[in-house]
Formats: C-alpha cells, sequence, structure tokens
C-alpha cells in the first residue's frame, strides 16, 4: 500500500465529504420534522452559486459562505411555504424546488463565470511544507473543521432539547403534538430554514473550497446522495458523518485507483459509489420502517 | 365603449411604435451572425475560445451585427434558440457544440437561404458546414513540454469523457513526452462528465498525491484543475482557451487554445460575397490550434524545443506514424502505417507509457 494513495484516500474524503455531511445534517432536521426535501440538489446550488458570487463581490469567502446559509435558508422558506403553508405535495414541490434552484444558480452565478476568487484559507499547523503531504492531511479550512462539531450540535438539537423533542414528536405524528400543545407548523418552518442554511454551506464549500470555481450544476447530484446518506445514517447525525464520510472515501479511493493505474475499466470505477449507496441501502434497508419519522411525507393540514 | 376604443387605440400606437423603432433607428447591417454556446462564455474554456474567434470576426467585418445565446442546452430547445435568431435576420449561424449537429441541421434544411457552420460534426449540406482544430497532433507539442518540465518523470491527465478523440489527445501527449523523457508516463484519470468540477479537483489530487508533477486535462473549463495545481505547487498545461494562464502565475508551463478567428472571419465574407462552400475543415497548429504564452518557471532551452516540434507539427509531421504500440504490448499502427483525421475518433487503447485503462 503505497502512503500517497492512504493520504490521498484520507484527505479526499475528508474533503469531498465535506460539503455531503453539512447537506445530509440539513435533510436529517427537515425529515425529523416531518418534510422530505427533494429539491436538496437546488439548495445546494444555490449556496454555490450565492458564494461564489459574494466572495467575489466582498473579497472575503468567509461572507460568501454567510450568505450562501441565508441564500438556502431563504429557498427553503419558499419551500416551506408550498408545503407547510399550502400543504403541497412534498415530493412535486422539491422536484420543483431542484429546477428553481438550477435555474436560480445558473442566475445568480452568471456574471461571476471565470472570476478569480481567493478562497477559503486552508489553516494549517505551523511548520508544515505547504503543498507537501502533512499539509494535505492536516491543513483543511474552517468549514471542514466546523462540520464535526456542525453534526454534535445537531445531534444535541434533535435529541437534547425541548425543542428537538418537538420536532420529533411533529415527525412522528403531527396531530398528537398539536394535541400536546406544540405548533406543529411553525417548527417545520423552523426545521426548514435551518435545513437550508446548512444544504447552502454544503454548496458553498463546493465552491469557495473545493473547486475556486462557479459552474452551472456543479453539485452533480450530490444533494441526491446526501438525501440517500439521510436514511443510510437512519436520521441520526452522528451516523451521517460514518455515511459522508465512507461516501466521499469511495470516491477518493476510485480516483486513486485510477491515479495509480489498477486493472479496472474506468466506467466501473466511477460507478463505484453509487453501488456501494446501494448496497448499504440494501444491507441496511431492512430496519428502515422502526427508525423513519412515522409522518415522513405527510402534511399536517391543522386539526378541524 | 369609448374607454374600450381609447384602449385599442392606444394599443396600436404602442404597437406601431414597436414595430417603426427598431427598423429606422440604425443601419442595415452587412451581415447578421448568430452563435449559440453550450455554457458560459467566461469560462476560461471552450466557449470562451468561440467567443474570442466570434468578437475577431465582428473586428474583421465593419457592420456586422452579432446575436449570442450562451447556456443553451443540446436538446430541440436549441433549435428554438437557432429558429429566434433567424426570424431576427441571422444569415449564418455558428453552433458551436457537438450536440448541436442535428438541431442545426434541422434548420438548415427548412432555411436553405440560411448559412450554418458546426463545431465538430460531420453532416453537410449546401448551406451547412463543420469546422474543428485538429487537436491530436497538437498535443504532442505539449507532450515535449510536459516530458522536459517533470522530475518525477510522472504526468497526470484528467479525461471528463474517455471518447475517442480525447484519448488521442492523452496518446499524443505521451508521445511527445517520450520523445524527449523515455521514462516520463502519463497517468490518466477520468471523472466520467465534462464538468463535475468537485470531481476535477478530487482527481487533479490524487494525480498529484501519485507523484505527478504536470497536470494537464480534457474538461470543458480547465479552470478547476489548474487552480488545485497552483495551491499544492505542481506544473499545469492548458486546454481550450490559451487565457487558462492567468489562473497560474508561477506553475504554468503553456497551454493550447483554439483560435477560431481567421476561419470564423473567412466564413462570414463568404456569406456576405455569396461564395460560401460547405466543408469539413479540420486545421491543426498555426491555422485553429495555437501554443499558449510560456509560464515563468520554462527555461529557454525547453522554450526552443517546444516551438521547434510545433513547427515539425505544423509542417505535417504526424506523431501516430507506425509502428506504434498500446500499454499491453500490443501493436496498433504498423510500421509504414499511419492514423490520420478521420481516424482520430477512433481510439479505445493507450500507446505504451500511458498509465491506466481505456475502456
Amino acid at each position: 500500500m503505497n502512503a500517497g494513495l492512504l493520504v490521498g484516500v484520507v484527505a479526499g474524503s475528508i474533503m469531498s465529504g465535506t460539503s455531503l455531511l453539512y447537506a445530509t445534517l440539513g435533510e436529517v432536521v427537515g425529515e425529523r420534522a416531518g418534510i422530505v426535501n427533494l429539491g436538496l440538489e437546488g439548495i445546494m446550488l444555490i449556496g454555490a452559486a450565492s458564494a461564489f458570487a459574494a466572495t467575489a463581490l466582498t473579497g472575503s469567502a468567509y461572507l460568501g459562505v454567510v450568505a450562501a446559509a441565508f441564500a438556502g435558508a431563504a429557498a427553503n422558506l419558499i419551500f416551506a411555504y408550498v408545503v407547510v403553508g399550502r400543504h403541497a405535495n412534498q415530493l412535486a414541490a422539491g422536484l420543483s424546488l431542484m429546477f428553481f434552484g438550477i435555474g436560480m444558480s445558473t442566475l445568480i452565478g452568471r456574471p461571476f463565470v471565470g472570476t478569480l476568487i481567493t478562497g477559503l484559507p486552508r489553516l494549517a499547523l505551523p511548520g508544515l511544507a505547504p503543498g507537501g503531504i502533512g499539509a494535505r492531511l492536516l491543513g483543511y479550512d474552517v468549514l471542514v473543521y466546523l462540520a464535526l462539531p456542525t453534526a454534535l450540535f445537531t445531534w444535541w438539537l434533535i435529541f437534547r432539547t425541548r425543542w428537538g423533542l418537538g420536532l420529533r414528536t411533529v415527525g412522528e405524528n403531527a396531530a398528537a403534538a398539536y394535541a400536546a400543545g406544540l405548533r406543529p407548523q411553525r417548527l417545520q418552518y423552523q426545521a426548514l430554514v435551518f435545513a437550508g442554511a446548512l444544504g447552502g454551506i454544503g454548496g458553498a464549500h463546493l465552491s469557495v473550497a473545493l473547486t475556486l470555481t462557479w459552474a452551472e450544476g456543479m453539485t452533480a447530484g450530490r444533494g441526491f446522495i446526501a438525501i440517500a446518506l439521510v436514511i443510510f445514517a437512519k436520521w441520526n447525525p452522528l451516523w451521517a458523518i460514518a455515511g459522508a464520510l465512507l461516501f466521499g472515501g469511495a470516491e477518493g479511493l476510485q480516483l486513486q485507483l485510477q491515479a495509480i493505474g489498477a486493472d479496472v475499466s474506468p466506467f466501473v470505477m466511477n460507478m463505484t459509489p453509487y453501488l456501494l449507496t446501494l448496497l448499504v441501502l440494501i444491507v441496511w434497508g431492512w430496519s428502515r420502517q422502526s427508525v423513519a419519522p412515522a409522518a415522513l411525507g405527510r402534511n399536517f393540514v391543522g386539526v378541524e | 365603449m369609448t374607454r374600450l376604443k381609447m384602449m385599442a387605440v392606444a394599443c396600436w400606437a404602442l404597437l406601431a411604435l414597436v414595430a417603426a423603432g427598431p427598423a429606422g433607428a440604425q443601419d442595415k447591417p452587412s451581415l447578421i451572425v448568430g452563435a449559440v454556446y453550450v455554457g458560459s462564455v467566461n469560462d476560461y474554456g471552450y466557449n470562451r475560445s468561440m467567443k474570442d474567434g466570434l468578437d475577431e470576426m465582428k473586428r474583421n467585418i465593419p457592420g456586422l451585427k452579432l446575436i449570442e445565446a450562451e447556456n443553451v442546452p443540446e436538446t430541440a430547445e436549441v433549435q428554438r434558440v437557432m429558429e429566434g435568431m433567424i426570424q431576427q435576420g441571422a444569415k449564418l449561424i455558428f453552433a458551436t457544440s457537438f450536440g448541436y449537429q442535428q438541431f442545426a441541421f434541422n434548420l438548415a434544411k427548412t432555411h436553405p437561404d440560411v448559412y450554418f457552420e458546426h463545431a465538430g460534426g460531420w453532416m453537410q449540406a449546401p448551406n451547412f458546414g463543420n469546422f474543428f482544430g485538429a487537436t491530436q497532433s497538437a498535443w504532442y507539442a505539449m507532450g515535449v513540454a510536459a516530458g522536459k518540465m517533470t522530475k518525477s518523470n510522472t504526468l497526470g491527465f484528467v479525461v471528463g469523457v474517455p471518447i475517442g478523440y480525447a484519448l488521442g489527445n492523452v496518446n499524443a501527449f505521451e508521445l511527445g513526452a517520450r520523445s524527449v523523457n523515455p521514462k516520463a508516463q502519463t497517468h490518466v484519470v477520468v471523472t466520467g462528465g465534462w464538468s463535475d468540477k468537485a470531481k476535477e479537483a478530487a482527481a487533479a489530487n490524487a494525480l498529484i498525491d501519485q507523484g505527478a508533477d504536470v497536470v494537464t486535462m480534457h474538461v470543458d473549463s480547465p479552470a478547476t484543475i489548474i487552480q488545485v495545481a497552483e495551491s499544492r505547487k505542481v506544473y499545469s498545461i492548458g486546454f481550450q482557451s490559451i487565457e487558462a494562464r492567468q489562473l497560474a502565475p508561477k506553475y504554468w508551463i503553456t497551454g493550447l487554445g483554439f483560435t477560431w478567428g481567421p476561419f470564423m472571419t473567412d466564413t462570414a465574407k463568404s456569406v456576405i460575397a455569396g461564395t460560401f462552400k460547405p466543408a469539413m475543415v479540420r486545421e491543426g497548429l498555426g491555422q485553429m490550434m495555437a501554443i499558449a504564452p510560456f509560464g515563468p518557471a520554462v527555461p529557454a532551452d525547453v522554450r526552443q524545443l517546444v516551438t521547434a516540434s510545433a513547427d515539425k507539427i505544423e509542417k505535417g509531421f504526424n506523431p501516430f506514424t507506425g509502428p506504434i504500440t498500446d500499454n499491453t504490448g500490443v501493436v496498433r499502427i504498423p510500421a509504414g502505417e499511419s492514423w490520420g483525421g478521420d481516424k482520430m475518433g477512433n481510439f479505445d487503447w493507450y500507446v505504451e507509457g500511458v498509465v491506466g485503462k481505456a475502456k
């Protein structure tokens, strides 16, 4: 086993897993409130475009990330109004949101295509040679370092706070939650705004940390992978960490194996992360019923 | 009733104004040219090269009017966009993406008085021609540059989609590298898409992790990969637009770009003169392809070597002259044979020295 491979897979899984983790955490919170958001891909795109645009305009990638969080939250607020406020079908509204996100991000990003930006700085330990293996393993941007605390915070929020208890109750049985004095729709709005902000940050990591580019459709399906990872994670933010690292690692590994010249077709190589996702869902799928929020996908239309 | 009448009169007046406005406002242009792009023209890549060529044409021909549409998908949508350009008076249309071919061809049949030029295709009609750069032979010169600059003898090549033309580029690159450095090997990583930026970044990183100290690519826009290489202090070679050098002030070696301007100018002139002739135009270095300026790290002797090899290619040197063996030891082009322009899409194998699997 060569050292480059090991370092590359570890660093690669962390780098490409980060945006997935933020997006997955957002979707976990939304689904805990009983709402499936298939528009996550669109939210991530809006986040990526807004972050890039704001970075180009202000010169600060940190402001870019903040802009992405607000833009993602705002876009998800529209979704929340449609499904919570107007009781529209969640799947249809989510897919519409995705297409809206594709168009909106193109509009936001268009004037900035080809703009050179200074991305989020790599915060390396002092003494590590830039460009070397040490800096590759231990020099990440702030969003990478904040990813784990964000997952822990989300877990705490869902499982250790009164707000989280209410959220989970709404996701299991909104009518019962209402009867118990909670306001399901307000909680769902709050959850979706939080989820949108995280989805936006996930997109921002792609554009202002990983690639320093804005290109249309640059999320390339990662929003949908994140939705699959929610099921893998059993709606638990801590398992989401494992899911994001596993998927990021699979992608990193197949690229490293190609770079080494492994005797496998590149077409097969590029399928492996998705095959792995399918495999994991098959193996884990049997216990899905018992952990999924019971009212997932069903709209609460109030009590007569 | 009177209110209705007044509204009707107002509407008519408005319509008359709209109709009269543009027609009376300006002189008739010498030629209206339509151009459709699949991406944004600021991508430092393929679309930028097309835009630069069309702008050059516009500068060369007084009174020429250019109508452009960016981000047009390769679906029936492009046919509607081009139809709209014809309604606005376009007599020449450049369909600059491969997937536009059938849609442009449909319009050529129904609009025999409008001329079409398609990038990269093969279809022809009295008012429909196509053009592209002969990229493969030009890549040989890039290989010469990489072979001289590498210290690890490991070159990295990120390929979007492994179509025959892309594999041909990789092969010519390795042949060029070997011509000056027999130990040079090209490692290939395929991302599976022309514009998956996050995967391009990861692929470039993977190649660098595996020891590549020169990275190059065949994807839509080279911007991401060049920036990754620069951030890891690794040399890069660009492709598509020679402007990509701005992305790597320190570690840029050189690059290949398309120079469509002269061809586009000649085509527009032929339409104005009524002498348009459809053809399948494929031109290489010196015509539709150019080598980008060298970066500051490239020593004089390497510059000379690359320029000399480019001259050789301009004068007709063909890198794909047998005997050429693939990377599994099978002779693919026997001694005395050579592969020319029409075979460049046929590669489904890599030459000896390329590390990777073609299919």
